[in-house]
Protein backbone atom coordinates (compact mmCIF):
# COMPACT_ATOMS: atom_id res chain seq x y z
CA UNK A 1 0.00 0.00 0.00
CA UNK A 2 1.44 3.30 -1.05
CA UNK A 3 -1.02 5.48 0.86
CA UNK A 4 -1.83 4.94 4.51
CA UNK A 5 -5.54 4.30 4.50
CA UNK A 6 -7.86 6.42 6.61
CA UNK A 7 -8.73 4.20 9.61
CA UNK A 8 -12.26 2.96 9.38
CA UNK A 9 -13.61 3.78 12.83
CA UNK A 10 -16.74 1.67 12.65
CA UNK A 11 -14.75 -1.35 11.49
CA UNK A 12 -12.39 -0.95 14.43
CA UNK A 13 -15.28 -0.65 16.83
CA UNK A 14 -16.92 -3.73 15.35
CA UNK A 15 -13.69 -5.69 15.68
CA UNK A 16 -13.28 -4.57 19.27
CA UNK A 17 -16.83 -5.57 20.12
CA UNK A 18 -16.31 -9.01 18.59
CA UNK A 19 -13.11 -9.34 20.61
CA UNK A 20 -14.93 -8.54 23.85
CA UNK A 21 -17.77 -10.93 23.02
CA UNK A 22 -15.23 -13.68 22.38
CA UNK A 23 -13.45 -13.06 25.66
CA UNK A 24 -16.69 -13.07 27.62
CA UNK A 25 -17.82 -16.31 26.02
CA UNK A 26 -14.55 -18.04 26.83
CA UNK A 27 -14.82 -16.87 30.42
CA UNK A 28 -18.38 -18.15 30.67
CA UNK A 29 -17.33 -21.51 29.29
CA UNK A 30 -14.46 -21.69 31.73
CA UNK A 31 -16.83 -20.91 34.59
CA UNK A 32 -19.22 -23.64 33.38
CA UNK A 33 -16.42 -26.17 33.47
CA UNK A 34 -14.59 -25.10 36.59
CA UNK A 35 -17.63 -23.90 38.53
CA UNK A 36 -19.22 -27.25 39.39
CA UNK A 37 -15.84 -28.76 40.28
CA UNK A 38 -15.04 -25.84 42.58
CA UNK A 39 -18.53 -26.11 44.08
CA UNK A 40 -18.04 -29.78 44.91
CA UNK A 41 -14.57 -29.16 46.34
CA UNK A 42 -15.81 -26.31 48.48
CA UNK A 43 -18.84 -28.29 49.65
CA UNK A 44 -16.69 -31.21 50.77
CA UNK A 45 -14.11 -29.03 52.48
CA UNK A 46 -16.70 -26.88 54.24
CA UNK A 47 -18.58 -29.88 55.54
CA UNK A 48 -15.54 -31.90 56.57
CA UNK A 49 -13.39 -29.23 58.20
CA UNK A 50 -15.61 -28.05 61.10
CA UNK A 51 -15.54 -31.47 62.79
CA UNK A 52 -12.16 -32.67 61.45
CA UNK A 53 -10.16 -34.87 63.85
CA UNK A 54 -6.65 -35.97 62.94
CA UNK A 55 -7.31 -39.25 64.72
CA UNK A 56 -9.43 -40.20 61.69
CA UNK A 57 -6.20 -40.91 59.86
CA UNK A 58 -4.95 -43.48 62.36
CA UNK A 59 -8.13 -45.12 63.69
CA UNK A 60 -9.88 -47.91 61.82
CA UNK A 61 -13.61 -47.81 61.17
CA UNK A 62 -15.85 -49.12 63.93
CA UNK A 63 -19.31 -49.84 62.57
CA UNK A 64 -20.33 -46.52 61.05
CA UNK A 65 -18.00 -44.47 63.26
CA UNK A 66 -14.33 -44.37 64.26
CA UNK A 67 -11.73 -43.47 61.64
CA UNK A 68 -10.54 -44.27 58.14
CA UNK A 69 -7.06 -45.77 58.50
CA UNK A 70 -8.24 -49.11 57.14
CA UNK A 71 -9.82 -47.44 54.10
CA UNK A 72 -6.83 -45.17 53.46
CA UNK A 73 -4.38 -48.07 53.52
CA UNK A 74 -6.75 -50.16 51.40
CA UNK A 75 -7.05 -47.46 48.75
CA UNK A 76 -3.28 -46.99 48.71
CA UNK A 77 -2.81 -50.76 48.28
CA UNK A 78 -5.33 -50.80 45.43
CA UNK A 79 -3.60 -47.85 43.74
CA UNK A 80 -0.19 -49.46 44.07
CA UNK A 81 -1.55 -52.69 42.60
CA UNK A 82 -3.17 -50.86 39.70
CA UNK A 83 0.02 -48.90 39.09
CA UNK A 84 1.99 -52.13 38.76
CA UNK A 85 -0.52 -54.25 36.83
CA UNK A 86 -2.27 -51.66 34.65
CA UNK A 87 0.84 -49.49 34.38
CA UNK A 88 2.89 -52.35 32.96
CA UNK A 89 0.19 -53.67 30.65
CA UNK A 90 -0.96 -50.23 29.52
CA UNK A 91 2.50 -48.90 28.72
CA UNK A 92 3.45 -52.09 26.91
CA UNK A 93 0.23 -51.98 24.89
CA UNK A 94 0.82 -48.31 24.08
CA UNK A 95 4.39 -49.00 22.98
CA UNK A 96 3.18 -51.88 20.85
CA UNK A 97 0.48 -49.78 19.19
CA UNK A 98 2.78 -46.84 18.49
CA UNK A 99 6.09 -48.51 17.69
CA UNK A 100 5.82 -52.13 16.76
CA UNK A 101 2.35 -52.62 15.32
CA UNK A 102 2.59 -52.89 11.55
CA UNK A 103 0.49 -50.25 9.86
CA UNK A 104 -1.97 -52.48 8.04
CA UNK A 105 -5.48 -51.80 6.95
CA UNK A 106 -6.56 -55.33 7.81
CA UNK A 107 -9.30 -55.60 10.39
CA UNK A 108 -8.21 -58.84 11.94
CA UNK A 109 -4.58 -58.01 12.49
CA UNK A 110 -3.25 -58.19 16.05
CA UNK A 111 -3.19 -54.42 16.08
CA UNK A 112 -6.78 -54.11 14.90
CA UNK A 113 -7.99 -56.52 17.56
CA UNK A 114 -5.95 -54.83 20.30
CA UNK A 115 -7.23 -51.43 19.22
CA UNK A 116 -10.88 -52.50 19.16
CA UNK A 117 -10.45 -54.29 22.47
CA UNK A 118 -9.16 -51.16 24.17
CA UNK A 119 -11.94 -49.08 22.65
CA UNK A 120 -14.60 -51.54 23.77
CA UNK A 121 -13.11 -51.85 27.25
CA UNK A 122 -13.11 -48.11 27.72
CA UNK A 123 -16.81 -48.10 26.93
CA UNK A 124 -17.96 -50.89 29.30
CA UNK A 125 -19.66 -49.50 32.43
CA UNK A 126 -17.53 -50.11 35.49
CA UNK A 127 -20.36 -51.84 37.34
CA UNK A 128 -20.53 -54.45 34.58
CA UNK A 129 -16.82 -55.13 34.87
CA UNK A 130 -17.24 -55.36 38.62
CA UNK A 131 -20.03 -57.89 38.24
CA UNK A 132 -18.00 -59.98 35.80
CA UNK A 133 -15.10 -59.84 38.26
CA UNK A 134 -17.44 -60.94 41.02
CA UNK A 135 -18.71 -63.95 39.06
CA UNK A 136 -15.36 -64.99 37.63
CA UNK A 137 -12.85 -64.15 40.34
CA UNK A 138 -14.68 -63.81 43.64
CA UNK A 139 -17.06 -66.75 43.13
CA UNK A 140 -15.75 -69.09 40.40
CA UNK A 141 -12.11 -68.94 41.47
CA UNK A 142 -13.09 -68.82 45.16
CA UNK A 143 -10.88 -65.80 45.80
CA UNK A 144 -13.59 -64.18 47.88
CA UNK A 145 -13.78 -60.42 48.38
CA UNK A 146 -10.13 -59.44 48.31
CA UNK A 147 -7.34 -57.26 46.93
CA UNK A 148 -6.44 -59.20 43.79
CA UNK A 149 -9.86 -59.31 42.10
CA UNK A 150 -10.29 -55.61 42.88
CA UNK A 151 -6.90 -54.74 41.39
CA UNK A 152 -7.56 -56.84 38.32
CA UNK A 153 -10.98 -55.33 37.65
CA UNK A 154 -9.71 -51.78 38.18
CA UNK A 155 -6.74 -52.54 35.92
CA UNK A 156 -8.96 -53.81 33.13
CA UNK A 157 -10.88 -50.55 33.45
CA UNK A 158 -7.89 -48.23 33.23
CA UNK A 159 -5.53 -50.05 30.85
CA UNK A 160 -7.17 -48.40 27.81
CA UNK A 161 -6.46 -44.92 29.19
CA UNK A 162 -2.81 -45.71 29.84
CA UNK A 163 -2.39 -47.43 26.46
CA UNK A 164 -4.04 -44.55 24.60
CA UNK A 165 -2.06 -41.80 26.28
CA UNK A 166 1.20 -43.74 25.92
CA UNK A 167 0.50 -44.34 22.25
CA UNK A 168 -0.31 -40.73 21.48
CA UNK A 169 2.64 -39.47 23.52
CA UNK A 170 4.97 -41.74 21.55
CA UNK A 171 3.49 -40.63 18.26
CA UNK A 172 4.28 -37.03 19.14
CA UNK A 173 7.97 -37.70 19.71
CA UNK A 174 9.84 -35.83 16.95
CA UNK A 175 11.13 -38.03 14.10
CA UNK A 176 14.50 -36.32 14.48
CA UNK A 177 15.05 -38.05 17.85
CA UNK A 178 14.33 -41.46 16.35
CA UNK A 179 16.49 -40.84 13.30
CA UNK A 180 19.30 -39.47 15.42
CA UNK A 181 19.20 -42.57 17.59
CA UNK A 182 18.98 -44.85 14.57
CA UNK A 183 21.93 -43.16 12.87
CA UNK A 184 24.03 -43.72 15.99
CA UNK A 185 23.34 -47.43 15.67
CA UNK A 186 21.05 -47.74 18.68
CA UNK A 187 18.87 -50.81 18.45
CA UNK A 188 15.15 -50.10 18.39
CA UNK A 189 14.44 -51.19 21.95
CA UNK A 190 17.45 -49.30 23.30
CA UNK A 191 16.52 -46.12 21.44
CA UNK A 192 12.99 -46.47 22.75
CA UNK A 193 14.11 -46.73 26.35
CA UNK A 194 16.92 -44.17 26.29
CA UNK A 195 15.69 -41.52 23.89
CA UNK A 196 12.10 -41.86 22.70
CA UNK A 197 10.25 -42.77 25.90
CA UNK A 198 12.11 -40.04 27.72
CA UNK A 199 10.35 -37.34 25.78
CA UNK A 200 7.03 -39.20 26.00
CA UNK A 201 7.10 -39.22 29.81
CA UNK A 202 4.60 -36.35 30.32
CA UNK A 203 1.99 -38.14 28.22
CA UNK A 204 2.60 -41.49 29.88
CA UNK A 205 2.45 -39.85 33.32
CA UNK A 206 -0.87 -38.22 32.46
CA UNK A 207 -2.29 -41.62 31.56
CA UNK A 208 -1.04 -43.16 34.80
CA UNK A 209 -2.43 -40.23 36.78
CA UNK A 210 -5.87 -40.57 35.25
CA UNK A 211 -5.72 -44.30 35.90
CA UNK A 212 -4.86 -43.79 39.56
CA UNK A 213 -7.47 -41.08 40.01
CA UNK A 214 -10.09 -43.36 38.49
CA UNK A 215 -9.11 -46.33 40.59
CA UNK A 216 -9.14 -44.31 43.79
CA UNK A 217 -12.52 -42.84 42.94
CA UNK A 218 -14.41 -45.94 41.79
CA UNK A 219 -17.08 -47.53 43.96
CA UNK A 220 -19.25 -49.91 41.94
CA UNK A 221 -16.60 -52.43 40.84
CA UNK A 222 -15.12 -52.45 44.34
CA UNK A 223 -18.45 -53.21 46.02
CA UNK A 224 -18.42 -56.40 43.93
CA UNK A 225 -14.82 -57.39 44.39
CA UNK A 226 -13.11 -55.84 47.41
CA UNK A 227 -15.95 -56.08 49.90
CA UNK A 228 -15.26 -53.96 52.94
CA UNK A 229 -13.76 -54.55 56.35
CA UNK A 230 -13.16 -52.63 59.55
CA UNK A 231 -9.71 -54.13 59.92
CA UNK A 232 -6.49 -52.92 58.33
CA UNK A 233 -5.53 -54.62 55.03
CA UNK A 234 -3.75 -57.96 55.45
CA UNK A 235 -0.66 -58.77 53.45
CA UNK A 236 -2.70 -61.14 51.32
CA UNK A 237 -3.88 -60.91 47.75
CA UNK A 238 -6.91 -63.14 48.13
CA UNK A 239 -9.40 -64.34 50.75
CA UNK A 240 -9.30 -61.12 52.80
CA UNK A 241 -11.68 -58.22 52.13
CA UNK A 242 -10.19 -54.76 51.73
CA UNK A 243 -11.53 -51.37 52.80
CA UNK A 244 -11.39 -48.35 50.48
CA UNK A 245 -12.28 -44.67 50.78
CA UNK A 246 -15.26 -44.51 48.47
CA UNK A 247 -17.13 -47.05 50.60
CA UNK A 248 -17.77 -44.71 53.56
CA UNK A 249 -18.70 -41.92 51.15
CA UNK A 250 -21.20 -44.14 49.38
CA UNK A 251 -22.61 -46.07 52.32
CA UNK A 252 -22.37 -43.95 55.47
CA UNK A 253 -24.00 -40.96 53.83
CA UNK A 254 -27.35 -42.76 54.04
CA UNK A 255 -26.95 -43.63 57.71
CA UNK A 256 -29.04 -41.76 60.27
CA UNK A 257 -26.19 -40.96 62.73
CA UNK A 258 -24.14 -37.74 62.52
CA UNK A 259 -20.96 -39.76 63.20
CA UNK A 260 -21.58 -41.71 59.98
CA UNK A 261 -22.16 -38.47 58.04
CA UNK A 262 -18.94 -36.99 59.42
CA UNK A 263 -17.03 -40.06 58.35
CA UNK A 264 -18.52 -39.85 54.84
CA UNK A 265 -17.33 -36.25 54.45
CA UNK A 266 -13.96 -37.02 56.01
CA UNK A 267 -13.47 -39.85 53.50
CA UNK A 268 -14.38 -37.51 50.63
CA UNK A 269 -11.89 -34.94 51.90
CA UNK A 270 -9.11 -37.50 52.27
CA UNK A 271 -9.79 -38.71 48.71
CA UNK A 272 -9.58 -35.16 47.41
CA UNK A 273 -6.30 -34.52 49.18
CA UNK A 274 -4.96 -37.85 47.93
CA UNK A 275 -5.75 -37.01 44.31
CA UNK A 276 -4.29 -33.53 44.77
CA UNK A 277 -1.05 -34.93 46.20
CA UNK A 278 -0.93 -37.35 43.27
CA UNK A 279 -1.33 -34.47 40.84
CA UNK A 280 1.45 -32.44 42.41
CA UNK A 281 3.74 -35.45 42.64
CA UNK A 282 3.18 -36.25 38.96
CA UNK A 283 3.94 -32.64 38.05
CA UNK A 284 7.16 -32.68 40.01
CA UNK A 285 8.27 -35.96 38.49
CA UNK A 286 7.49 -34.74 34.99
CA UNK A 287 9.29 -31.44 35.58
CA UNK A 288 12.31 -33.34 36.87
CA UNK A 289 12.45 -35.74 33.93
CA UNK A 290 11.79 -33.01 31.37
CA UNK A 291 14.43 -30.55 32.51
CA UNK A 292 16.40 -31.26 29.33
CA UNK A 293 13.37 -31.13 27.06
CA UNK A 294 13.14 -28.95 24.00
CA UNK A 295 10.81 -26.09 24.83
CA UNK B 1 31.50 -40.05 -16.77
CA UNK B 2 33.29 -40.67 -13.56
CA UNK B 3 36.75 -39.22 -13.32
CA UNK B 4 37.36 -41.29 -10.24
CA UNK B 5 39.47 -40.31 -7.30
CA UNK B 6 42.84 -40.66 -9.04
CA UNK B 7 43.21 -36.91 -9.39
CA UNK B 8 42.92 -36.45 -5.65
CA UNK B 9 46.02 -36.20 -3.59
CA UNK B 10 45.50 -37.60 -0.15
CA UNK B 11 48.13 -36.89 2.44
CA UNK B 12 48.80 -40.59 2.75
CA UNK B 13 50.46 -41.09 -0.58
CA UNK B 14 50.10 -44.28 -2.54
CA UNK B 15 48.77 -47.37 -0.84
CA UNK B 16 50.75 -50.55 -1.19
CA UNK B 17 48.34 -53.37 -1.79
CA UNK B 18 49.96 -55.93 0.47
CA UNK B 19 47.22 -57.98 1.99
CA UNK B 20 47.42 -59.84 5.25
CA UNK B 21 50.94 -59.34 6.56
CA UNK B 22 51.15 -57.55 9.87
CA UNK B 23 54.07 -55.16 9.78
CA UNK B 24 54.26 -52.51 12.49
CA UNK B 25 56.67 -50.31 10.54
CA UNK B 26 54.64 -50.29 7.35
CA UNK B 27 51.43 -49.97 9.39
CA UNK B 28 52.80 -46.89 11.08
CA UNK B 29 53.61 -45.33 7.73
CA UNK B 30 50.28 -46.26 6.21
CA UNK B 31 47.54 -47.64 8.44
CA UNK B 32 45.34 -48.25 5.40
CA UNK B 33 47.88 -50.55 3.84
CA UNK B 34 46.19 -53.37 2.01
CA UNK B 35 42.70 -51.94 2.34
CA UNK B 36 40.71 -51.02 -0.73
CA UNK B 37 41.55 -47.43 -1.78
CA UNK B 38 37.85 -46.63 -1.75
CA UNK B 39 36.36 -46.48 1.69
CA UNK B 40 32.92 -46.80 0.15
CA UNK B 41 31.60 -47.26 -3.32
CA UNK B 42 28.31 -47.69 -5.02
CA UNK B 43 27.96 -49.96 -8.03
CA UNK B 44 25.12 -49.48 -10.45
CA UNK B 45 22.92 -48.28 -7.61
CA UNK B 46 19.30 -47.72 -8.58
CA UNK B 47 16.91 -46.24 -6.03
CA UNK B 48 13.20 -45.61 -5.97
CA UNK B 49 10.10 -45.26 -3.84
CA UNK B 50 7.27 -47.46 -5.08
CA UNK B 51 6.78 -46.83 -8.78
CA UNK B 52 8.79 -43.61 -8.62
CA UNK B 53 12.40 -43.80 -9.80
CA UNK B 54 14.77 -41.52 -7.91
CA UNK B 55 18.22 -42.43 -9.17
CA UNK B 56 19.43 -44.98 -11.68
CA UNK B 57 22.74 -46.72 -12.16
CA UNK B 58 24.91 -44.64 -9.87
CA UNK B 59 28.48 -45.96 -9.78
CA UNK B 60 30.64 -43.85 -7.52
CA UNK B 61 33.78 -44.60 -5.57
CA UNK B 62 34.54 -42.55 -2.47
CA UNK B 63 38.27 -42.14 -1.89
CA UNK B 64 39.46 -42.80 1.63
CA UNK B 65 40.22 -39.75 3.72
CA UNK B 66 38.59 -37.23 1.40
CA UNK B 67 35.47 -35.11 1.28
CA UNK B 68 32.98 -35.65 -1.51
CA UNK B 69 30.40 -32.97 -2.16
CA UNK B 70 27.01 -34.09 -3.43
CA UNK B 71 25.32 -31.33 -5.38
CA UNK B 72 22.22 -31.06 -7.51
CA UNK B 73 18.86 -29.31 -7.64
CA UNK B 74 16.21 -29.91 -4.97
CA UNK B 75 14.55 -33.25 -5.49
CA UNK B 76 17.45 -34.72 -7.44
CA UNK B 77 17.81 -37.50 -4.87
CA UNK B 78 20.80 -36.29 -2.84
CA UNK B 79 19.21 -37.08 0.51
CA UNK B 80 17.87 -40.40 -0.73
CA UNK B 81 21.31 -41.38 -1.98
CA UNK B 82 23.04 -40.30 1.22
CA UNK B 83 20.56 -42.12 3.47
CA UNK B 84 21.04 -45.28 1.46
CA UNK B 85 24.74 -45.33 2.35
CA UNK B 86 24.03 -46.08 6.02
CA UNK B 87 20.80 -47.96 5.33
CA UNK B 88 18.52 -45.31 6.83
CA UNK B 89 16.13 -45.92 3.95
CA UNK B 90 15.76 -49.65 4.51
CA UNK B 91 12.68 -49.26 6.65
CA UNK B 92 11.09 -46.46 4.63
CA UNK B 93 7.83 -47.54 3.04
CA UNK B 94 8.11 -48.30 -0.65
CA UNK B 95 11.88 -47.95 -0.77
CA UNK B 96 13.51 -50.18 -3.36
CA UNK B 97 17.07 -50.56 -4.51
CA UNK B 98 19.17 -52.45 -7.00
CA UNK B 99 22.93 -52.59 -7.29
CA UNK B 100 25.31 -52.51 -4.39
CA UNK B 101 27.02 -50.33 -1.84
CA UNK B 102 30.39 -51.48 -0.58
CA UNK B 103 32.09 -50.46 2.63
CA UNK B 104 35.75 -51.48 2.58
CA UNK B 105 34.89 -53.80 -0.28
CA UNK B 106 32.04 -55.54 1.52
CA UNK B 107 28.34 -55.05 0.79
CA UNK B 108 26.55 -53.07 3.49
CA UNK B 109 23.64 -55.46 3.06
CA UNK B 110 25.70 -58.64 3.42
CA UNK B 111 24.67 -60.90 6.24
CA UNK B 112 27.90 -60.36 8.16
CA UNK B 113 27.22 -56.63 8.34
CA UNK B 114 24.74 -55.82 11.00
CA UNK B 115 23.20 -52.39 11.35
CA UNK B 116 24.77 -51.90 14.76
CA UNK B 117 28.34 -52.08 13.41
CA UNK B 118 27.55 -50.42 10.10
CA UNK B 119 26.20 -47.34 11.84
CA UNK B 120 29.16 -47.25 14.13
CA UNK B 121 31.43 -47.15 11.08
CA UNK B 122 29.25 -44.84 9.00
CA UNK B 123 27.92 -41.90 11.00
CA UNK B 124 25.45 -39.21 10.01
CA UNK B 125 24.85 -35.53 10.67
CA UNK B 126 21.45 -34.12 9.81
CA UNK B 127 20.30 -30.88 8.27
CA UNK B 128 18.62 -29.65 11.42
CA UNK B 129 20.53 -30.05 14.68
CA UNK B 130 18.82 -32.87 16.58
CA UNK B 131 20.22 -33.14 20.09
CA UNK B 132 18.42 -35.63 22.32
CA UNK B 133 16.34 -34.44 25.29
CA UNK B 134 19.12 -35.17 27.78
CA UNK B 135 22.02 -33.21 29.23
CA UNK B 136 24.78 -31.86 27.01
CA UNK B 137 27.23 -34.42 28.37
CA UNK B 138 24.80 -37.30 27.94
CA UNK B 139 24.24 -36.19 24.36
CA UNK B 140 27.91 -36.47 23.51
CA UNK B 141 28.22 -39.95 24.96
CA UNK B 142 24.81 -41.31 23.88
CA UNK B 143 26.32 -43.39 21.10
CA UNK B 144 29.35 -44.36 23.19
CA UNK B 145 26.98 -45.82 25.76
CA UNK B 146 24.88 -47.61 23.17
CA UNK B 147 27.98 -49.27 21.74
CA UNK B 148 29.50 -49.88 25.18
CA UNK B 149 32.72 -48.19 24.11
CA UNK B 150 33.30 -46.63 27.52
CA UNK B 151 31.57 -46.39 30.86
CA UNK B 152 31.61 -44.61 34.20
CA UNK B 153 34.34 -42.02 34.60
CA UNK B 154 35.68 -42.73 31.11
CA UNK B 155 32.53 -41.14 29.73
CA UNK B 156 33.50 -37.78 31.19
CA UNK B 157 36.86 -38.04 29.47
CA UNK B 158 35.23 -38.94 26.16
CA UNK B 159 32.77 -36.06 26.50
CA UNK B 160 35.55 -33.57 27.19
CA UNK B 161 37.74 -34.81 24.34
CA UNK B 162 34.96 -34.73 21.78
CA UNK B 163 33.73 -31.32 22.87
CA UNK B 164 37.30 -30.03 22.62
CA UNK B 165 37.56 -31.58 19.18
CA UNK B 166 34.57 -29.63 17.87
CA UNK B 167 35.58 -26.45 19.69
CA UNK B 168 32.58 -26.45 22.01
CA UNK B 169 34.32 -27.25 25.29
CA UNK B 170 34.94 -23.72 26.51
CA UNK B 171 31.37 -22.70 25.80
CA UNK B 172 29.76 -25.61 27.65
CA UNK B 173 32.27 -26.85 30.23
CA UNK B 174 30.39 -25.15 33.05
CA UNK B 175 26.99 -26.43 32.02
CA UNK B 176 27.52 -30.01 30.95
CA UNK B 177 24.44 -31.01 32.93
CA UNK B 178 22.19 -28.46 31.26
CA UNK B 179 19.72 -28.89 28.45
CA UNK B 180 21.27 -28.73 24.96
CA UNK B 181 18.31 -26.70 23.72
CA UNK B 182 19.64 -23.58 25.38
CA UNK B 183 22.58 -23.62 22.97
CA UNK B 184 22.53 -21.68 19.71
CA UNK B 185 21.72 -23.55 16.50
CA UNK B 186 25.37 -23.62 15.53
CA UNK B 187 26.41 -24.95 18.92
CA UNK B 188 23.69 -27.59 18.77
CA UNK B 189 24.99 -28.75 15.41
CA UNK B 190 28.53 -28.93 16.83
CA UNK B 191 27.16 -30.98 19.72
CA UNK B 192 25.58 -33.38 17.23
CA UNK B 193 28.90 -33.55 15.41
CA UNK B 194 30.68 -34.38 18.68
CA UNK B 195 28.07 -37.07 19.32
CA UNK B 196 28.62 -38.56 15.87
CA UNK B 197 32.41 -38.44 16.18
CA UNK B 198 32.36 -39.98 19.65
CA UNK B 199 31.78 -43.50 18.33
CA UNK B 200 34.72 -43.19 15.98
CA UNK B 201 33.16 -43.56 12.51
CA UNK B 202 35.27 -44.11 9.40
CA UNK B 203 32.79 -42.32 7.17
CA UNK B 204 30.55 -39.40 8.04
CA UNK B 205 27.49 -38.58 5.95
CA UNK B 206 26.32 -34.98 6.21
CA UNK B 207 23.04 -33.75 4.78
CA UNK B 208 23.22 -29.98 4.31
CA UNK B 209 24.93 -29.69 7.69
CA UNK B 210 25.17 -25.90 7.67
CA UNK B 211 21.99 -24.86 5.90
CA UNK B 212 20.34 -24.01 9.22
CA UNK B 213 23.40 -22.14 10.55
CA UNK B 214 24.61 -18.54 10.44
CA UNK B 215 27.67 -17.66 8.30
CA UNK B 216 30.13 -17.62 11.21
CA UNK B 217 29.07 -21.06 12.46
CA UNK B 218 29.10 -22.28 8.88
CA UNK B 219 32.68 -21.21 8.39
CA UNK B 220 33.64 -22.82 11.67
CA UNK B 221 32.02 -26.13 10.74
CA UNK B 222 33.66 -26.10 7.30
CA UNK B 223 37.04 -25.55 8.89
CA UNK B 224 36.38 -28.40 11.28
CA UNK B 225 35.38 -30.79 8.51
CA UNK B 226 38.55 -30.06 6.60
CA UNK B 227 40.61 -30.69 9.73
CA UNK B 228 38.99 -34.08 10.18
CA UNK B 229 40.45 -35.39 6.93
CA UNK B 230 42.20 -37.66 6.20
CA UNK B 231 41.34 -39.57 9.38
CA UNK B 232 37.69 -39.42 8.39
CA UNK B 233 36.06 -39.72 4.98
CA UNK B 234 32.99 -37.59 4.34
CA UNK B 235 30.12 -37.27 1.92
CA UNK B 236 28.49 -33.85 2.20
CA UNK B 237 25.22 -32.87 0.57
CA UNK B 238 25.18 -29.15 0.03
CA UNK B 239 23.19 -26.50 -1.77
CA UNK B 240 25.97 -24.06 -1.15
CA UNK B 241 28.22 -24.26 -4.20
CA UNK B 242 30.83 -22.08 -2.51
CA UNK B 243 30.94 -24.59 0.30
CA UNK B 244 31.38 -27.47 -2.12
CA UNK B 245 34.37 -25.65 -3.67
CA UNK B 246 35.89 -24.76 -0.33
CA UNK B 247 35.77 -28.09 1.40
CA UNK B 248 35.42 -30.94 -1.05
CA UNK B 249 38.02 -32.93 -2.93
CA UNK B 250 35.53 -34.51 -5.30
CA UNK B 251 32.15 -33.35 -6.44
CA UNK B 252 29.21 -35.45 -7.62
CA UNK B 253 26.47 -33.75 -9.57
CA UNK B 254 23.06 -35.45 -9.50
CA UNK B 255 20.51 -34.36 -12.03
CA UNK B 256 17.30 -35.81 -13.40
CA UNK B 257 17.77 -39.23 -11.84
CA UNK B 258 21.38 -39.68 -12.85
CA UNK B 259 24.87 -39.10 -11.63
CA UNK B 260 25.77 -36.64 -14.39
CA UNK B 261 29.28 -35.76 -13.36
CA UNK B 262 31.80 -36.94 -10.80
CA UNK B 263 35.37 -35.73 -10.54
CA UNK B 264 37.86 -33.58 -8.69
CA UNK B 265 36.06 -30.51 -7.43
CA UNK B 266 38.23 -28.03 -9.31
CA UNK B 267 37.58 -29.86 -12.54
CA UNK B 268 33.81 -30.12 -12.02
CA UNK B 269 33.59 -26.41 -11.32
CA UNK B 270 36.14 -25.08 -13.82
CA UNK B 271 35.84 -27.49 -16.71
CA UNK B 272 32.62 -29.44 -16.41
CA UNK B 273 32.14 -32.07 -19.07
CA UNK B 274 28.38 -31.79 -19.26
CA UNK B 275 26.29 -28.76 -20.14
CA UNK B 276 23.85 -29.50 -17.28
CA UNK B 277 26.73 -29.37 -14.84
CA UNK B 278 28.00 -26.17 -16.30
CA UNK B 279 24.60 -24.53 -16.09
CA UNK B 280 24.18 -25.68 -12.49
CA UNK B 281 27.61 -24.63 -11.19
CA UNK B 282 27.35 -21.26 -12.87
CA UNK B 283 23.95 -20.69 -11.32
CA UNK B 284 22.07 -20.67 -14.59
CA UNK B 285 19.83 -23.61 -13.80
CA UNK B 286 16.37 -23.15 -12.30
N1 LIG C 1 9.90 -41.56 1.67
C1 LIG C 1 9.66 -41.15 0.41
N2 LIG C 1 8.62 -41.66 -0.28
C2 LIG C 1 8.38 -41.26 -1.55
N3 LIG C 1 9.10 -40.34 -2.22
C3 LIG C 1 10.15 -39.79 -1.57
C4 LIG C 1 10.48 -40.16 -0.23
N4 LIG C 1 11.57 -39.44 0.14
C5 LIG C 1 11.90 -38.66 -0.91
N5 LIG C 1 11.05 -38.87 -1.94
C6 LIG C 1 11.11 -38.23 -3.25
O1 LIG C 1 12.37 -38.49 -3.82
C7 LIG C 1 12.82 -37.37 -4.53
C8 LIG C 1 14.21 -37.01 -4.11
O2 LIG C 1 14.16 -36.54 -2.79
P1 LIG C 1 15.46 -36.16 -1.98
O3 LIG C 1 16.38 -37.32 -1.99
O4 LIG C 1 15.02 -35.67 -0.64
O5 LIG C 1 16.05 -34.97 -2.84
P2 LIG C 1 17.11 -33.85 -2.44
O6 LIG C 1 17.69 -34.20 -1.13
O7 LIG C 1 18.09 -33.90 -3.56
O8 LIG C 1 16.39 -32.56 -2.43
C9 LIG C 1 11.83 -36.26 -4.33
O9 LIG C 1 11.02 -36.15 -5.46
C10 LIG C 1 11.02 -36.73 -3.15
O10 LIG C 1 9.69 -36.29 -3.27
MG1 LIG D 1 17.70 -33.11 0.76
Amino acid sequence: MAVIAEPDRSAIRRRRRREVAFRVSTLVTLALVVGPAAWILLGVVLRALPHWRWSVLVTPTQGAAGGLSNAILGTLALMAGVLVVAGTLGILAGVFLAELAPVTGRRWSVTGILRSATDVLAGVPSITLGFVGYLALVLALHWGYSLLPAILVLSVMVVPYIAKSTESALRQVPTSYREGAEALGMRQGYALRKVVLRSAIPGVATGLLIALAISSGETAPLLYTAGFTNTLPKVALIHHPVAYLTYPVWTFYDYPTPAAHYLAYDAALVLLVLVLVLLVAARLIVARTQRHADR
Amino acid sequence: MSAGPEGVSTERGITTPVVGAVDPILDAIDPDRGRPPHVMETRDLTLGFGAKAILSGVTAPFARGTITALIGPTGSGKTTFLRTLNRMNDKVRGFRREGSVLLDGESIWSTEQDLFTLRRRVGMLFQRPNPFPMSIRDNVVAGVRAHRIAKGKQLDVVAEQRLLEVGLWDAVKDRLGDSPFQLSGGQQQLLCLARALAIGPEVLLLDEPTSALDPVSTEFVEHLLLQMTPALSMVVVTHNLGQARRISHQTMFLYDGNLVEHGPTAQVFEHPVHTHTERYVTGRMG
